[in-house]
């Protein structure tokens, strides 16, 4: 699982590649803690390259949308592939967590 | 145990000449450690076994069985197979060296030694052996911990699964690290009604436990017969908020009456079941409305899908341990072959069934052990 980050016009961009599960999930977690103690309340998740996505990779996405919305910000997901937008569908989150199609939808759901 | 409570470190000194076994003798004796003596080798293996020593020194040049030989035979024992060795010999060749680490030695140091060298070397060597024991022993508590654990659990469970009129069932539950986050349970309701639950707690191991248990408790404790899925898993994600954060509890809740022979189910976070029509020898994956997990946040409804069963239809209701479970080439067992398994095998049992699923997503794992719980639950319309 690698994990890149980058902040462009207030918002952070993390791009994940490769499959967020129970080995890579702990290390997930630190990152986001760390990149949201400033002042960023913008964040957008870019799955484009995520593989996969397990129940403890849900978490992560959880615990970074409750994160965002203490700091009254906005949070989505985008360009996922069809398997993680099912795990998405299938498990509720979607209801609870904005998914964009491509990075450009991203940008204007956490604009807003 | 406190540090100043413990017995002092015995070292056994193994030597055939008395002048070095002397010398070694009064090299180690300030050490503080408690110092027995062997002066060939068979004597050396009778103390090894008796004692236990912490450490043992050990020649390789004795008559009789050589240090090589008692070496070999302590690796070969299990009473003292953990007891660090270090050679002490004047034998210098490399060969002779590498020999002795190859039998398990820990260390080798070369006569004429330096008596601050031995010392050093015997302190370091113990100080390893006794945090390995530590750790070993705190690895053993722990593992003792879960396992009590695991029986707790494990009594949270339905002790048998009930007899119902027209409706056969059978159940699988497998946890991947001693207790684990899934659980069933079955409620008679009035009427000739049963409410069947199937629940996974993200994660797994003890904190996943603890979200099993309080499900269990809460799932017992409803205050009303349990025959409207939507109202429970309201009632379940009222309370599992409170507790729940930042983790979360899957569940799939049906309501099945056995007059009607239909169902109502409702879904929060966890895979639809899956069922399977006799009629149609066909399996699918029941598409039902739901709402995310337990723990996250209040629902505002909880939506409710009925469906109708026949004779010889099967509902399969599980946790994604079986559908993620990986193969060797990290490959995931799928959805699309638990529907064929479930169509598999006309006019089985459903235990028979259910332990020929489970044996499919064994072969597939191959090698590969679960790192997630899993659990089944069956019921086949007669």
């Amino acid at each position: 699982m690698e994990i890149s980050h980058k902040e462009e016009n207030g918002i952070v961009f993390l791009a994940f590649n490769g499959r967020l599960d129970g080995s890579s999930a702990t290390e997930a977690e630190q990152m986001i803690k760390s990149i949201l103690e400033g002042e960023n309340n913008r964040l957008l998740f870019d799955f484009a390259d995520l593989e996969y996505l397990s129940s403890a990779g849900l978490r992560v996405v959880l615990g970074a949308a409750k994160e965002i919305k203490r700091k009254d910000g906005k949070f989505a997901l985008c360009a996922l592939n069809a398997y993680v937008k099912e795990v998405f569908e299938v498990s509720g989150f979607g209801a609870i967590i904005p998914i964009a199609d491509s990075v450009e939808a991203g940008i204007d759901e956490v604009k807003k | 145990m406190p540090e100043n409570s413990r017995e002092p470190e015995s070292l056994l000194l193994v030597d055939d000449n008395p002048t070095n076994l002397q010398v070694l003798y009064q090299t180690l004796e300030a050490s503080g450690c408690k110092l027995l003596v062997a002066k060939n080798g068979e004597t050396a293996l009778s103390i090894a076994q008796k004692a236990s020593p912490d450490l043992i020194l050990l020649d390789i040049m004795m008559p009789g069985i050589d240090g090589f030989e008692v070496c070999r035979r302590l690796k070969a024992d299990p009473a003292t197979a953990g007891i660090p060795v270090i050679f002490l010999s004047a034998l210098t060749d490399t060969k002779d060296k590498v020999q002795g680490l190859q039998l398990g030695a820990v260390d080798y140091v070369s006569k004429p030694f330096q008596p601050d060298e031995v010392n050093a070397r015997v302190d370091t060597h113990l100080t390893i052996h006794r945090l390995k024991r530590e750790v070993e022993e705190k690895k053993d508590a722990l593992e003792d911990e879960l396992e009590a654990a695991s029986d707790v659990q494990r009594r949270l469970l339905p002790k048998n699964l009930p007899e119902i009129e027209g409706l056969r069932l059978a159940v699988h539950y497998e946890t991947s690290l001693y207790a684990g986050g899934d659980y069933y349970d079955v409620a008679k309701i009035a009427d000739n009604q049963w409410g069947f639950l199937v629940a996974d707690a993200e994660g797994h191991s003890a904190p996943a436990a603890v979200m099993m248990a309080m499900t269990c408790a809460l799932f017992r404790s409803y205050p009303h017969p349990p025959a409207e899925p939507g109202k429970l898993l309201y009632f379940l994600n009222e309370h599992m908020c409170k507790v729940a954060d930042p983790s979360f509890v899957t569940a799939l809740y049906v309501v099945y009456d056995a007059g009607s022979r239909t169902l109502k189910i409702a879904r929060a976070g966890h895979p639809p079941p899956m069922i399977y029509r006799s009629a149609e020898k066909k399996a699918i994956e029941y598409k039902c409305g739901g709402v995310f997990p337990l723990g996250i946040d209040a629902y505002e409804q909880v939506p409710v899908t009925e469906a109708e069963l026949h004779p010889g239809d099967r509902i399969l209701m599980y946790t994604d341990g079986i559908t993620e479970r990986f193969n060797t080439d990290r490959e995931t067992y799928g959805e699309e072959r638990l529907l064929r398994q479930l169509e598999a095998g006309g006019d089985l049992r459903p235990q028979k069934l259910l332990t020929a699923i489970v044996q499919n997503v064994n072969a597939f794992a191959g090698g590969r052990p679960a790192d997630d719980d899993q659990a089944l639950l069956l019921a086949i319309v007669e």
